[in-house]
């Protein structure tokens, strides 16, 4: 009998958080509900005093305006050493701040899964002079908000003329430590016998490594890559010191930028806003395995 | 590795000129671009650094103007106001999520999770837009639900007023940090050993004593994780500050990374900046080691 | 700068050659992607580099200069400034301009940025506030003179003239339009709420008394959320809110002489004080002038603007769907001291003398050049800083709001320590705003400025 009432309560308060946690993410989704319909509002709809929930009419004005503001070359790409340079074709601008946005992230992405997978692979099974120090500094820069450092490193990024180009902000992301850190969390897992074996059967250094250790800390890089691409999509602050013409712009700053130019057109805001949104989503969508096995690998390791 | 016999010194030759050869290239980018500019901003902190003039080394005058800056303060307060309430309120929040849909049936569960993700894939810029508009004094969603319910008597100018901006900007920091605790909890949920939960109903406790002595302890090393990345995440709050309030109304909003910004940006005081930036480093790294000794003894 | 440039190639060297070491494996493949990931990051490292680099002029022997310009009129609107930019090329094809458009909420921490960041535009296009009171008093900006020739210096008018040039006599700027900057009301709203007769529609200018008397009877109407805001999230519009302030009892900002901030002084107290207690009259520091402006163009939210201008309603023109009366601040005296705009172009010293020439070609075409400067004043949707003829002939929009021309005041915002003062001013509102006492405030906002003014 009474064990009954138990489970009776139980299902009761199960029930009401669930319908609570519902209107909580009604709550969280509304933000994005609101900015998708919103770019499809007349300029009328959007600014009637009475929020209009769902569109009365579906314009598409509101991209026509984004991708007829401004144009620029869908790439560039020079030539090292000499004047050679290839652009794209003209595209609006827009475009090209997704490109930006989206080359940020993969080599970024790229950059920091390689150099940490070999440090932390080092930091892990080499004893080598120096490597307590060497992790130390790790540990302590890792809690680091990179943001403290902006001023050096905007005159350093100034001096190496990376300035108002996407490396400026890809490189500061690779340097971030964490990936290391992760990296030799996970490289501590490999048994020494298997390296062992590889040395005896005369695999060099980077073939015991290439061989033994990067299958082994394979499910650590797919971690460390989800990880670093939300990160550096999500990095405003150094873009917004570090770019500053509308060939280099990604799309969140670019998206600020209508903002403060465009206080009279939500509209326009709000089309920026979803095409900023739209193709993260839909990679979240789809990856979302994967988004979550890594994010929850790199924190069982970290 | 072989650890009975001591490693011979070629060995250890070998060890170090391998192991450095696979740190050269991370720690290219560590000491170029996070030590470098660390020490440049120490160093520059003692001087009296702005736009176009030769530095002037002052020693320790920005940091005792520092302690004398009300504004400064006042931002050092927010920062820490936004740190230990957004903390907690994330970890409880997302724990109690967590634990109420984590063995629901079929995809509600990932449903929800995802929705809670949702936000950060967003990216707050993006999502921002929306928020400016929702805490709007005139047309804003909130004054017109609060007004037409009557639950406000009149229009609050939610970000233009000292009482609630700091609150706004907390809730909204909130919304976009959840997602990441909520998908960790989930799965430290689903992997607590299920055979201690059902040898523990058998002896007749109740759910919540089986949630605080069996499930609590297991998942606590993810408690801990989440605390570190919140952490680190309220201090890093910027984009929302600089988006919305500008650190106003009346400094009420300010932050340090603000702050830094405002000082260096608006008014060119570089080594100020600076100085208020190591503060800020030191403070992170007290917390990280208080953090750090407490997963230890744990 | 030399050990900059050794240093940066050392580092790019390293880097390079630090990934096509980690790419030199066994793994064939993996390599040759590698190497070509070197390649492109090699590229990209030297493209920034080539972009910085001074004196750099393409194959095609052209001088390249940037020119960032702030939205003063449809000099924010790509489609014309393009147009301009091509009559100029047409004209002279050594010299290639690109354009960046700036907004006035972050335009000038952009700048900063790119000044710190070594690639400062190297024409900026703006006002004396910012070209000779903040960047040219730094240093920062090349001197002018040249283009101030005598012939020039007649044809502009005194009062501009003075504004472009510091205490010293050096010129930073060169103007090429200028207006008066007003506020506005919603007609329809007015004379619904009967608060017209305490205008004068004709001349465009009421009293104090009459602008509290309206406040309070629109208020009373109920029709817009609010009558007016005082906007003060940040610098964007700022000049609205000094003006408003100033003219309601006289006050001044700034001593005649330029040196000195004396806006704590008691007519400025009152003003605060009377706005303060003005029921339908917020202190918001949630807005900026372009969210003020946004909020009365919908036409029911506020029932004034204080951030208003020709350009304004221009651009506005589609979205408004009442009735616009550009108005002067109220005064006690009737003689409103309206806020000019001085808009021109300044050259930024980026240590490259074909730039400068170039940027000086430029800017020489643009203002003076005979058949391209009616055009490029027209852009701007403001008026000629010298006698051109009427450019507006048949324009009644124009004509309407040329009346507000002789109101213009003392052009005040080239005081040293600009850039500091009008964030205190900011701050001092919201301060007011959340009740300080405005004395007080006033008092701590002088004492502010006037240190920044000192140094």
């Amino acid at each position: 009998m009474k064990s009954n009432t138990n489970v009776n309560r139980s299902t009761i308060y199960k029930v009401i958080s669930v319908v609570a946690i519902g209107i909580f993410a009604f709550l969280f989704a509304f933000p994005l509900y609101w900015i998708i319909t919103g770019s499809f509002k007349t300029a009328a709809a959007i600014n009637s005093p009475t929020p209009q929930w769902w569109p009365s009419e579906w314009v598409m004005d509101n991209y026509q305006k984004l991708f007829s503001r401004q144009v620029a070359p869908l790439w560039e790409i020079h030539i090292p050493f000499t004047e050679t340079s290839f652009a794209g074709p003209e595209v609006p601008a827009a475009l090209r701040w997704l490109l930006n946005t989206v080359f940020m992230g993969v080599v970024s992405m790229i950059l920091t899964c390689i150099t940490a997978a070999m440090a932390g692979y080092a930091l892990a099974k080499k004893r080598f002079i120096g490597r307590t120090i060497v992790f130390s500094a790790i540990v302590c820069a890792m809690a680091l908000p990179k943001q403290v450092i902006l001023i050096p490193l905007l005159r350093e990024m100034s001096s190496l003329q990376l300035y108002n180009t996407i490396w400026a902000v890809i490189f500061p992301i690779v340097g971030w430590p964490f990936g290391v850190f992760l990296m030799k969390q996970f490289a501590e897992g490999i048994p020494g016998e298997m390296m062992e074996a590889a040395r005896i059967d005369g695999a060099g250094e980077w073939k015991t490594f290439y061989t033994i250790a990067l299958p082994l800390i394979k499910p650590g890089i797919g971690a460390l890559a989800i990880f670093t691409f939300i990160n550096s999509w999500n990095d405003y602050f150094m873009q917004l010191i570090m770019l500053s013409s509308t060939e280099t712009l990604t799309i969140s700053l670019g998206i600020a930028k209508l903002q403060a130019e465009n206080a009279t057109d939500f509209g326009l805001i709000m089309a920026g806003a979803s095409l900023a949104a739209i193709p993260i989503i839909i990679i979240f969508l789809i990856f979302q395995k994967y988004f979550t096995k890594g994010i929850t690998m790199g924190a069982v390791k970290g | 590795m072989k650890k009975k016999n001591p490693m011979s010194r070629a060995l250890v030759r070998r060890e170090t000129i391998a192991g450095y050869a696979f740190m050269v290239p991370s720690l290219i980018f560590f000491l170029g671009f996070v030590i470098y500019p660390m020490v440049q901003c120490v160093i520059t902190s003692f001087f009296d650094s702005t736009m176009n003039r030769d530095d002037i080394f002052i020693g320790f005058a920005n940091y005792a103007e520092l302690f004398q800056d009300s504004v400064f303060l006042g931002a050092l307060k927010n920062t820490i106001i936004i740190v230990v309430v957004s903390v907690p309120l994330t970890c409880i929040f997302s724990l109690w999520v967590s634990s109420v849909i984590y063995d629901l049936k079929g995809p509600l569960c990932s449903a929800f999770r995802c929705i809670f993700y949702l936000p950060v894939v967003t990216g707050s810029v993006a999502v921002t837009v929306v928020w400016k508009w929702m805490f709007n004094n005139y047309y804003g969603i909130f004054n017109y639900i609060g007004t037409n319910t009557g639950m406000i008597k009149q229009n609050i100018n939610w970000l233009g007023d000292e009482k609630f901006a700091l609150g706004c900007i907390i809730l909204i920091l909130l919304t976009t940090s959840v997602g990441q605790p909520i998908v960790l909890y989930v799965s430290a949920l689903n992997n607590v050993d299920q055979s201690l939960v059902e040898a523990a109903q058998v002896d007749g406790a109740t759910k919540m004593q089986c949630f605080w002595k069996i499930k609590w302890p297991q998942i606590m090393p993810t408690t801990l994780y989440i605390l570190v990345i919140t952490t680190i995440n309220s201090f890093q709050c910027f984009a929302l500050i600089q988006l919305l309030t500008s650190g106003g109304p009346n400094h009420s909003t300010d932050t340090i990374m603000y702050y830094i910004y405002y000082n260096a940006f608006k008014l060119y005081r570089y080594g100020y900046g600076n100085a208020m930036g190591v503060i800020l480093a030191i403070i992170i790294a007290i917390l990280s080691a208080v953090q750090f000794k407490m997963a230890k003894t744990d | 700068m030399k050990y900059r440039k050794i240093l940066a190639m050392a580092l790019s060297c390293v880097m390079a050659f630090s990934l096509a070491a980690c790419g030199g494996g066994n793994a064939d493949k993996k390599e040759d992607a590698q190497s070509d990931k070197t390649q492109e990051e090699d590229s990209n490292t030297e493209e920034a580099g080539e972009d910085a680099e001074e004196g750099e002029s393409s194959a095609s022997g052209k001088t390249k200069i940037t020119l960032w310009t702030y939205p003063i009129g449809n000099w924010g609107d790509s489609a014309t400034v393009e147009g301009l930019l091509a009559n100029f090329h047409a004209a002279h094809d050594d010299i290639e301009v690109s354009v960046e458009y700036l907004d006035y909420a972050n335009g000038d921490d952009q700048i900063n940025t790119a000044i710190e960041g070594g690639q400062a535009p190297d024409i900026v296009m703006e006002g004396p506030e910012r070209l000779v009171a903040n960047w040219g008093a730094k240093g920062l900006m090349v001197d002018l003179s040249d283009l101030w020739t005598d012939e020039a210096k007649e044809a502009i008018y005194d009062s501009v003239e003075n504004a472009c040039q510091n205490n010293e006599g050096v010129f930073y700027e060169y103007p090429l339009c200028m207006t008066a900057h007003t506020m506005a009301i919603n007609r329809d709203v007015f004379e619904k709420a009967d608060a017209l007769q305490y205008l004068d529609e004709e001349k465009g200018t009421w009293t104090t008394e009459g602008f509290q008397k309206a406040v309070e009877a629109v208020a009373a109407s109920g029709q817009t959320t609010a009558v007016a805001a005082v906007y003060c999230k940040g610098q964007g519009g700022d000049q609205g809110t000094r003006a408003l302030i100033n003219n309601l009892y006289g006050g001044t900002f700034t001593n005649p002489e330029h040196t000195e901030y004396t806006a704590n002084n008691d007519e400025n107290v009152k003003a605060l004080e009377l706005l303060k207690s003005l029921e339908g009259i917020n202190f918001d520091a949630s807005l900026e002038g372009g969210d003020e402006v946004n909020m009365f163009c919908n036409g029911s939210t506020l029932a004034m603007a204080f951030c208003w201008n020709i350009a304004q309603e221009k651009n506005n023109a589609e979205n408004l769907g009442f009735d616009v009366l550009p108005m002067a601040f109220p005064t006690e005296s009737g003689d409103p001291q309206l806020c000019g705009g001085i808009w021109g172009f300044g050259i930024f010293d980026n240590d490259d003398d074909a730039k400068i020439e170039a940027a000086k070609t430029f800017i020489d075409f643009m203002a003076n050049d005979e058949t391209q400067v009616a055009e490029s004043v027209k852009a701007s949707s403001y008026w000629p800083v010298k006698d051109i003829g009427n450019i507006y002939e048949g324009d009644e929009l124009m004509t309407e709001y040329s009346k507000f021309i002789p109101f213009m005041g003392d052009y005040y915002q080239v005081v040293s320590g600009w850039a500091e003062a009008r964030t205190a001013w900011w701050n001092m509102l919201q301060q007011v705003g959340t009740g300080a006492d405005a004395k007080t405030a006033l008092d701590e906002f002088a004492a502010t400025a006037n240190t920044a003014a000192a140094n």
